[in-house]
Order: C-alpha cells, then sequence, then structure tokens
C-alpha cells in the first residue's frame, strides 16, 4: 500500500535534497510585538522527500516556524509556498506532530487515528487507520483511551494520526522532548523506518544535536533575538542509520560544529 | 499477585466499605432511638420505628406516591429547562470575547441572589401551582451548570484545535469534534451539582409556592404536628437526591466522559 504521493519512486535510501521544492519560506517575518522580530527575514526551501531538523535554542522561533509550515501563524511579512502554492491555513496536506497532549482524550486510539480521514471523507477511515497503527506496531491498543498508553505509545499514535491523511509534509514540534531517553532513542529509529517506508518530506524541530544529525539529512541551526537561519549543514551519513553512527568521528566533528553555534545562541538569549 | 487474587482483594475492599456505611447508618438509627426514648414525645421526635410506620400509612393510601411525582416533575422540568439554557449560553461565552463582556457583569450580579429570593416575584408573576416551582428549580439548577459548563469551554487545548485543523476539520466538526467533548466533562459535573441543586430548591418553592409535592407535604405536616409524616419528607427527599445524583454520576462515568474514567 502506498501511503504518499510524491515520495522517490526508486525507493533509495539517499536523501534527495535536489528534488523540487515542497515547501518555501520567502523573506519571512514575525513580530510579536516585541523590538526585535521573533523571525527575522528567513528564506528557506525545503525539497519533496526531504528529512530537515530546525535546531536551535529556546526562543529562536523555530516553534514559530513550524506553526507557519503549518499554517496555525501567517508571517507578517513574506510568503508561505506548498508546493509552489500559497500556503494560506492549516490543510491536511501538512501532518502534524506535537510534543505532548495532542491525542484527543476523548476517542479511542484507533479514532484518533481515523479522525483525519473522516474529517476528509476518504473511504474506509477505520481501516486506513488500522493500516497506520500496524506501521507503528500499536494494532493491540486500538480501543484503548489514549490517557491509558504510555508516552511513548502516544507519541506513535501521533505520528500514525498525522499520517492517516497522506500528508506530503509532516511537520514535527519536538516529538521526543517529553520521553525518558531509551524511549526517545527507540523512536528515533523508529520514526526513520516509517521514513523510508512512506517518504514523506519532514521537518523536525528540536533542541536536541544529536536527534537533528541522526535523523535529518539537512540541518538548520537557528540563532535567537531575532530569528534567523545562523547555518545549514548537509549530513551526509548513508541510511538506513543505525545509533552506532553517534560514535563515528564524523558525527562527533558535526556535533561539536553545531554545539559551538548554538552556544553562542544560547548565551545571546541568555542574557 | 495473581488476577484473582486481584479481584478477591477488591471484593474484600468493596465488602468492607459497604459494611461500615451500613454500619454508620445502624448508629445513627440507634442514637435516634435512644434520644426519641428519652424525650418520650412524639411531636418533638418520633422513633425511626414510627417513621416506618407512617411510610407504611402513606404508600398504602397512595399519598406518598403522588407527592414524589409532583416533586419529581418539578425538579426535572427546571432541571432541563436550566441545562438547555445554561449549556449553550456558557459554551456561547467561552468563545466570544464580546458577548463574554457584554453578560458575565450581569450573571456575576444574578449569581448570589438565592432561590428562595426569587419566590415571591415567581409567585407574583405565575400564581400558585406548577410553574413558580419550575422556576426556582431552574434558576437553582441553572448557576452551577453555567459556570461548570463555561470553564469546560474555556479549557479547550490549543493542540486539540490544531491538531484537528490541521487534520481537515471544519468549523462545525471542531465545535462537535474537539470544543464540546472538552467541555463535557466540565459540564457532566456542572449537571450533577446542578441536579442537587434542583432537589433542594423543590422543596423551598413547595413549601410556600405548591399544593402538593414533598415540600408541601413537610409544611402541613408541621402544621398538623404530625412530625413523622415531616420526617417521611425529609427522609425521602434524602433518598431520592442520593439515588438520582448517583445515577447521574454513573451515568458520567460509563456514558458522557468513560474517558474520564478508564476502568
Amino acid at each position: 500500500m502506498r501511503l504518499v504521493a510524491g515520495a522517490s519512486a526508486d525507493g533509495s535510501a539517499t536523501d534527495n535534497i535536489l528534488a523540487k521544492p515542497r515547501l518555501r519560506l520567502e523573506h519571512v517575518t514575525i513580530n510579536y510585538g516585541r523590538s526585535r522580530p521573533a523571525v527575522d527575514d528567513v528564506s528557506l526551501s525545503i525539497g519533496a522527500g526531504e528529512f530537515v531538523a530546525l535546531l536551535g535554542p529556546s526562543g529562536c522561533g523555530k516553534s514559530t516556524l513550524l506553526n507557519v509550515f503549518a499554517g496555525f501563524r501567517s508571517p507578517d511579512r513574506g510568503r508561505v509556498l506548498l508546493d509552489e502554492q500559497p500556503h494560506l491555513g492549516p490543510s491536511a496536506r501538512c501532518g502534524i506532530v506535537f510534543q505532548k497532549h495532542a491525542l484527543f482524550p476523548w476517542m479511542s486510539v484507533i479514532e484518533n487515528v481515523a479522525f483525519g480521514p473522516r474529517r476528509l471523507g476518504l473511504d474506509r477511515p477505520l481501516e486506513r487507520a488500522h493500516a497506520l497503527l500496524d506501521l507503528v506496531g500499536l494494532k493491540d491498543v486500538a480501543h484503548a483511551w489514549p490517557s491509558s498508553l504510555s508516552g511513548g505509545m502516544q507519541q506513535r499514535v501521533g505520528i500514525a494520526r498525522a499520517l492517516a491523511t497522506r500528508p506530503p509534509v509532516l511537520l514535527m514540534d519536538e516529538p521526543f522532548g517529553a520521553l525518558d531517553a531509551q524511549t526517545r532513542s527507540l523512536m528515533q529509529e523508529e520514526l526513520l523506518a516509517i521514513w523510508d517506508k512512506l517518504k514523506p518530506t519532514v521537518v523536525f524541530v528540536t533542541h536536541d544535536i544529536e536527534e537533528a544529525l541522526f535523523l535529518a539529512g539537512r540541518v538548520i541551526v537557528m540563532e535567537s533575538l531575532p530569528g534567523r537561519v545562523a547555518r545549514e549543514i548537509s549530513i551526509p551519513f548513508p541510511r538506513p542509520r543505525a545509533h552506532a553512527i553517534m560514535d563515528q568521528p564524523a558525527f562527533i566533528e558535526h556535533r561539536r560544529e553545531i554545539a559551538d553555534v548554538i552556544r553562542i545562541e544560547a548565551r545571546k538569549a541568555f542574557r | 499477585m495473581n488476577r484473582r487474587d486481584h479481584r478477591l482483594d477488591r471484593i474484600r475492599q468493596a465488602a468492607l466499605t459497604i459494611g461500615l456505611g451500613a454500619a454508620g447508618l445502624a448508629i445513627f438509627l440507634a442514637i435516634w432511638t435512644l434520644a426519641s426514648l428519652k424525650l418520650d414525645n412524639d411531636v418533638l421526635l418520633p422513633p425511626p420505628a414510627d417513621v416506618l410506620t407512617t411510610y407504611g400509612e402513606l404508600i398504602a393510601d397512595g399519598s406518598l406516591a403522588g407527592d414524589v411525582k409532583a416533586s419529581i416533575v418539578r425538579v426535572f422540568a427546571g432541571f432541563f429547562a436550566a441545562a438547555s439554557l445554561a449549556v449553550p449560553l456558557a459554551l456561547v461565552l467561552a468563545y466570544s470575547r464580546i458577548l463574554r463582556a457584554l453578560v458575565m457583569p450581569l450573571i456575576a450580579l444574578i449569581r448570589p441572589i438565592p432561590p428562595i429570593a426569587w419566590i415571591p416575584l415567581a409567585i407574583l408573576w405565575m400564581g400558585l401551582g406548577d410553574p413558580p416551582s419550575y422556576f426556582i428549580t431552574a434558576i437553582a439548577a441553572f448557576f452551577p451548570i453555567f459556570i461548570n459548563a463555561f470553564a469546560g469551554g474555556t479549557s479547550l487545548v490549543e493542540e486539540h484545535v490544531n491538531a484537528a485543523r490541521s487534520l481537515g476539520a471544519s468549523p462545525l466538526a471542531l465545535l462537535t469534534t474537539v470544543m464540546l467533548p472538552s467541555a463535557l466533562p466540565s459540564i457532566a459535573t456542572g449537571l450533577r451539582i446542578g441536579l442537587g441543586q434542583a432537589w433542594m430548591a423543590v422543596v423551598t418553592a413547595e413549601l410556600v409556592a405548591a399544593q402538593s409535592g414533598l415540600g408541601y407535604m413537610i409544611q402541613i405536616s408541621r402544621l398538623s404536628l404530625e412530625t413523622s409524616r415531616v420526617l417521611v419528607g425529609m427522609t425521602v427527599i434524602g433518598l431520592l437526591g442520593a439515588l438520582m445524583i448517583g445515577s447521574l454520576g454513573v451515568l458520567e462515568r460509563r456514558v458522557i466522559v468513560p474517558w474520564h474514567y478508564p476502568r
């Protein structure tokens, strides 16, 4: 079953950075009524099927940018383009995974996942939902209440729900930030496996350098006050990746380079 | 501990809880009996046994059933009227800042007025009989339902709204599939409190403004110094009130907001 359109057809496991742009920001500025804008004149292009991490200290505007991608917030200046068309509000073409509290507690797990297909009037929503739950390895808890699941299981349901409408774009706002280290590392591998199968365009917000390096094909490091792109780094590690790459000298070198940039930024925001 | 032991343990716990409750009740009845023997005055305090006999008489001649029915009808008429006004109004106010600013000060001023203070107006406007009692029970039930439903309406989680919008929910779907369920736990609490308030208010209303019902029966029995009838009226109110609020609690856990009480 092909779940996502627009994925690279050859199924190759390398990152396709030269693909046509899926998401673009053109000179996006966002003020929160403060003297310095939260996001200042940011332009970005993210290709179809790319896995991009937005990395930075808190307050650098990375979550704000994700909200702009999602259409929850429109920029004060500049444009957001989805497939080269203006992207003007939330739509089922961008699935979102939140940090926490995002599952509907009044719906069973399966109804949460079937929510998007039902809203869009897709046929056989429950069948789709079961397929997605199977994909994240949770078909046994289909009829449980979300509150009875562990944090990691809840996030897997969140991923299944976000993918159930076959969105070409998956936006993730620190989705593993509230999980313990062991669960987080398992979730990272599982996310890569899912991405490998469905190849959505992923924008992944995190403040965890190793997480960004392990997952993404490109890391965009943000600086704060005002929020700008400090550096873009292509991550060349071949896929599929396992956590063992974290011990490679190249990984450690990238980590040090990004940590230096972030430390300067964090100090700026700290003052 | 295996599953069977676990169940046995739960049954033991439940038996203990029920047993203690029954013991508390028995102690209370014993003290009541002793006090009435000591007083030896059936107008001041008849013993429980006399009250039980009076129960028998009033059930036999059908008058208790008539009074119970009259009171229950009034409670539910007022309760449903209050709920069908309070819930939509509270939700609309929770989502509209302008309407909230317009209506909230008025509600803050009316809310402290006890239902009993409305009785003169209710009688003037509607005469004696059922309508003023409906009005009083509705007033009593309205505010707890409104306050809780409003709290429910404002307790919306931003992630839920954003998730629903990003999954293609229309504004109407947002209302029915996200906003309403978000508010339901608080609405259910409000309904339970509102029903209790309506029960208290119906007696107040019937003491003054009606010619039937448990409150009226208490009132005329007091005038004829038939204290055991007064006590029948009081205990029936207690039993029925506890039964209804308990049933609403079960309905809440099983049907209205089962996700709040996962088993």
